[in-house]
């Protein structure tokens, strides 16, 4: 009975300590890649989006070791911020009636809804040349040879 | 048994008392957070993103894009090189370079990423490693937030009293209004920093000495930016652009006189650079 009563109880507090303190961090740019190696050309692991929220495991210099979706890597921590605790943030709805969004500010202040407003005030501007600079991109494959090419330092 | 039973409800007593412990604990931290939020949180990287994209939107009103989609290829991978060696790799829309087709000489930086080079500017770099040390100082005043925060603290306290009392995420149609006045003033103060008043002097050594070490971190010569800055002290005061808004160059360089980190050039492979700028910019 003793020894099924202190497994039982130590159960219990690793689940509580889990549930009410387990780091995590949410993802704070549209897109960003979990990779295999805290390095920035490091193979691919997932490919998070905005506000998605991920598991710290360790923290490796610039870069969090996080869990997302069962896959295990790796994210620089300026993709990333700390946010609140998900058990009490479930509380926190229940009691207040706000959501988990609400008290990250994730879409609130300036945001699309303001930004279409404006662009209806001053159809003028030129938005669609934004959209266009936004689609600027290079792949990291054409970033990693011209790296290479210009003997520079691939960055860590 | 009787001694299990004791221990189980001593067990839900602590275990209840530690909830309600974190959730007296985390109402606390809600409350702060709201009050702060309405009293003085900064602004997010999302915002930040929007306000970047009006700034540009409205730049793109005063200046033509120059579009070659192979020197703009070029132009990003040295910047998107140069962000990635710095503090801030990542920002909520990522960094994207622009060329305006203008001759003055200047260079915005606009919040959340986007950079602006004319192709004034563009002409006053001699080699790759110039190249990457105008953009770095344009790099640095957006991982400094330096065009954020010049948007007046007046405006930015009334529209988070307006953020603050909203629950949803969707604004009514009077909070609306408001906030985009409120947005659209927060453009005017920056693009008046931009184009008319300049940064503060120590906002821009702020700015040139980061450039110094994205530029060694990077793997190019930070002396490009003693250069590039050394040129542009040869153009007249009334040149306008960016003479107009920056300090002194002179000033500037010797600011920087005993910042510079040592590296070691390999200096074939800046021949390599210099030669595919040269293909890129003097062809």
């Amino acid at each position: 009975m003793k020894v099924k009563f202190i497994i039982n109880l130590i159960v219990l507090i690793s689940l509580i300590s889990t549930i009410s303190w387990a780091e995590t961090v949410t993802v704070i740019t549209k897109e960003n890649a979990i990779r295999e190696f805290p390095r920035f050309f490091a193979p691919v692991k997932a490919i998070v989006k905005y506000t998605d929220a991920l598991d710290v495991i360790t923290k490796e210099g610039d870069w969090f070791k996080v869990k997302f979706k069962n896959k295990i890597g790796y994210i620089h921590r300026t993709a990333v911020e700390k946010r609140t605790v998900k058990a009490s943030v479930i509380s926190l709805q229940k009691k207040s009636g706000t959501t988990e969004d609400e008290i990250t500010l994730a879409g609130k202040g300036f945001n699309p809804q303001v930004e279409k407003a404006y662009r209806n005030k001053y159809p003028e501007m030129k938005y669609d040349l934004v959209d266009k600079v936004e689609k600027y991109d290079i792949s990291e494959k054409d970033l990693i040879s011209f790296i290479k090419a210009g003997g520079l330092s691939e960055p860590r | 048994m009787k001694k299990f039973i004791f221990a189980l409800v001593l067990l839900l007593c602590i275990c209840s008392c530690k909830t309600v412990d974190i959730n007296k604990a985390m109402d606390i931290t809600f409350t702060a957070l709201q009050a702060t939020e309405k009293a003085a949180r900064p602004v997010s990287d999302e915002e930040e993103y929007y306000v970047g994209r009006a700034v540009a939107a409205r730049l793109f009103l005063y200046y033509p894009i120059y579009e070659n989609q192979e020197l703009i290829n070029y132009i990003n991978s040295v910047g998107k090189f140069v962000a990635l060696n710095s503090e801030r790799p990542f920002t909520f829309g990522g960094y994207h370079f622009a060329i305006l087709n203008s001759e003055e000489i200047n260079a915005f930086a606009c919040p959340g990423g986007i950079v602006l080079i004319t192709k004034g500017m563009l002409k006053l770099a001699n080699s790759e490693d110039e190249l990457a040390a105008i953009l770095a100082h344009e790099i640095a005043h957006v991982n400094h937030r330096d065009g954020i925060n010049s948007i007046k603290q007046a405006r930015w306290i009334e529209a988070l009293s307006i953020i603050g009392t909203t629950a949803a995420k969707q604004y009514g149609d009077e909070d609306l209004l408001k906030l985009v006045n409120i947005f659209e003033g927060s453009i005017d103060d920056i693009l008046k920093t931009l184009i008319v008043n300049g940064y503060s002097r120590t906002q821009e050594y702020a700015a040139d000495e980061k450039t110094l070490q994205y530029l060694a971190k990077a793997g190019y010569n930070p002396n490009a930016l003693i250069n590039v800055l050394e040129r542009l002290s040869l153009i007249a005061k009334s040149g306008g652009g960016i003479i107009k808004t920056h300090p002194d160059t002179a000033d500037r360089i010797i600011n920087l006189k005993d910042k510079m980190p040592s590296v070691s050039i390999d200096i074939n492979a800046f021949k390599e650079r210099t030669k595919r700028f040269n293909s890129f910019l003097k062809s």
